[in-house]
């Protein structure tokens, strides 16, 4: 099954694929063709989204990484599509639309990485609290040591 | 409402209907009305929801949440691939072995690490009955939520027993840290698998027999709870439901059964599903899965072979990255492990299946009533560690 998803997709989209694990198929895909892509994944079949998983590549020079993971609950498989990002321009398309339940995730990955999800109709804080707002606290480069406050002892 | 009414054996007449929009009604002109549910409410647990009611109808639902978060994810980073799963654990207290699990087959799949059989069979064991303690406050606190608060007292008796078997494992009865990548921590002894055995007929002879008229054929609880909260099974797949509210919308997914992982795939058990996807339907495959759950334990007590329990794994682990899912309590747990050739993880993802079932609560809540709020939360059955982490 895996098969023919890949090959529909490199001939239609002629985006790189790759085994990433049994039953995973990994698409290496562009953010700008990426709302063509999702909404053909979710033709194929693949209409439950896991999550959005974003990577901090940026001590190595590479920018960020975000991963859609969608499943096929009939087929029993899973495909992973992979946008790279460069660290000077962090926003992507929302998918938000074609795949409600992805919205709250996508919410998540702005507040703890800063990634601009254009589209999103509600990109708020959600689980940090307000005043921390703009930290992008599972940032590489997030200092825990500069946000800690200080202790009765050390003051 | 009114047919379930009936269908309990009491007739209902509505007398009359009044007419009150447009009325001058002084302060109560103000039509809607932002209540406040939780964080003080006995149901809610460390979150609140806003809602919105015109009357006694519920117009809109938004949970604020955030109350328990604890950055599991990035404390993981700072963390040796052993010790971090003291915080994968953290996710939820109430079923750790399910999230240790994950954590630990993305390591060994990044590794290479073979696990032992017998690593794997105890891991059965464990998850089963974490999944068997997790339910049982499930149930109890679904039943809680309603105001009766005697039959959470009977299910943590049944849990007790188990919290026993896990003592005489790792020393703990709650925050075990006793799977680990590479196998689990403690050899399974004799005294352990007679305890598991003990918490396991109790809860097949005792428990279940005893109480099941209470929890199942209760009519309180039926009218309460059936048709409340209905999703259909296309509707559950599209705002994304996990876990056990999936499969009360008759949809099959279990990952014990697509991605067999541990032992699953040696051991016969089946999918519970349910067609009317209501919140009774939601409760009742928790309460029929309990039952599953204590065959497979008994199945992976028989089937346990002899050897190791647990091979070494490398303190350096090789670049790469694995997704892996597992079947949690509360429904499918992924794991995005990234490996970048240090001593600990570089990132984890995790994905709560509580996240995904809570921001698919605002779609079911539409048009209900007031008091049918916490019956549709409790059913939803979610955990407040996992949604924030």
């Amino acid at each position: 099954m895996l098969e023919e998803v890949k090959e529909k997709v490199s001939s239609k989209f002629g985006f790189q694929c790759e085994e990433y694990d049994t039953n995973i198929l990994l698409v290496h895909c562009t953010k700008e063709r990426l709302r063509e892509l999702v909404s053909y994944l979710k033709e194929l079949g693949f209409n439950y989204p896991h999550t959005v998983s974003v990577v901090d590549y940026t001590p190595k020079g590479n920018g960020f990484q975000v991963n859609y993971v969608l499943e096929n609950l009939e087929e029993k498989n899973l495909v992973m599509v992979r946008v790279e990002l460069p660290e000077n321009d962090l926003s992507v398309p929302t998918v938000s639309d074609i795949f409600p339940p992805l919205q709250p995730h996508e919410r998540e990955a702005w507040e703890m990485f800063g990634i601009d999800f254009i589209g999103n109709p509600r990109l708020e804080v959600m689980l940090l609290p307000q005043w921390a707002k703009g930290l992008f606290p599972l940032r590489k480069s997030y200092d825990f040591k500069k946000h800690r406050k200080p202790t009765k002892e050390k003051k | 409402m009114g047919s379930s009414i009936a269908t309990a054996g009491y007739t209902f007449v509505v007398e009359e209907t009044k007419e009150v929009v447009g009325e001058d009604l002084g302060l109560l002109q103000e039509k809607l009305l932002q209540l406040n549910w939780g964080v003080q409410h006995p149901a809610s647990g460390p979150m609140r929801l806003k809602v919105w009611v015109d009357g006694d109808e519920v117009v809109k639902v938004d949970p604020d949440i955030g109350y328990v978060l604890r950055l599991l994810e990035k404390l993981v980073e700072y963390r040796t691939w052993i010790n971090a799963i003291v915080n994968v654990e953290r996710a939820c207290f109430m079923d750790d072995f399910g999230t240790m699990t994950g954590y630990s087959i993305a390591a060994e799949k990044i590794a290479g690490v073979e696990v032992p059989k017998k690593a794997d069979y105890v891991r059965t064991i464990l998850c089963e009955g974490g999944r068997i303690v997790s339910h049982l406050i499930g149930l109890g606190s679904f039943v809680g939520v309603m105001g009766v608060h005697t039959p959470m007292q009977w299910a943590l008796i049944a849990r007790e027993k188990f919290l026993d078997a896990f003592e005489t494992f790792s020393g703990q009865r709650i925050a075990t840290s006793s799977i680990v990548p590479g196998g689990v921590r403690y050899e399974p002894t004799g005294k352990f698998i007679e305890k598991m055995v003990v918490a396991v007929d109790y809860l097949e002879k005792e428990f279940i027999p005893r109480y099941e008229e209470v929890f199942v054929d209760n009519p309180t609880l039926k009218i309460r709870s059936v048709g409340v909260g209905k999703v259909s099974k296309e509707k559950a797949i599209e705002i994304g439901l996990a876990g056990p509210a999936l499969r009360a919308s008759g949809v099959a997914s279990d990952i014990r059964k697509d991605y067999p992982y541990a032992a699953y795939g040696e051991l016969d058990f089946k999918v519970i599903t349910k067609e009317e996807g209501d919140s009774y339907a939601r409760y009742l495959v928790i309460w029929e899965e309990l039952k599953e759950s204590a065959k497979i334990i008994r199945q992976a007590i028989e089937g346990l072979p002899e050897g190791d329990y647990r091979t070494k794994f490398p303190i350096k682990v090789p670049q790469g990255e694995a997704y892996v899912n597992v079947e949690w309590a509360r429904g499918c747990f992924g794991f995005h492990l990234v490996s970048e050739g240090g001593t600990g993880p570089y990132r984890l993802k995790m994905r709560a299946p509580s996240f995904a079932n809570l921001w698919a609560m605002p779609e079911i809540m539409k048009n209900v009533k007031l008091a049918d709020v916490p019956v549709i939360f409790a059913s939803l059955y979610m955990c407040h560690g996992d949604i924030d982490r």
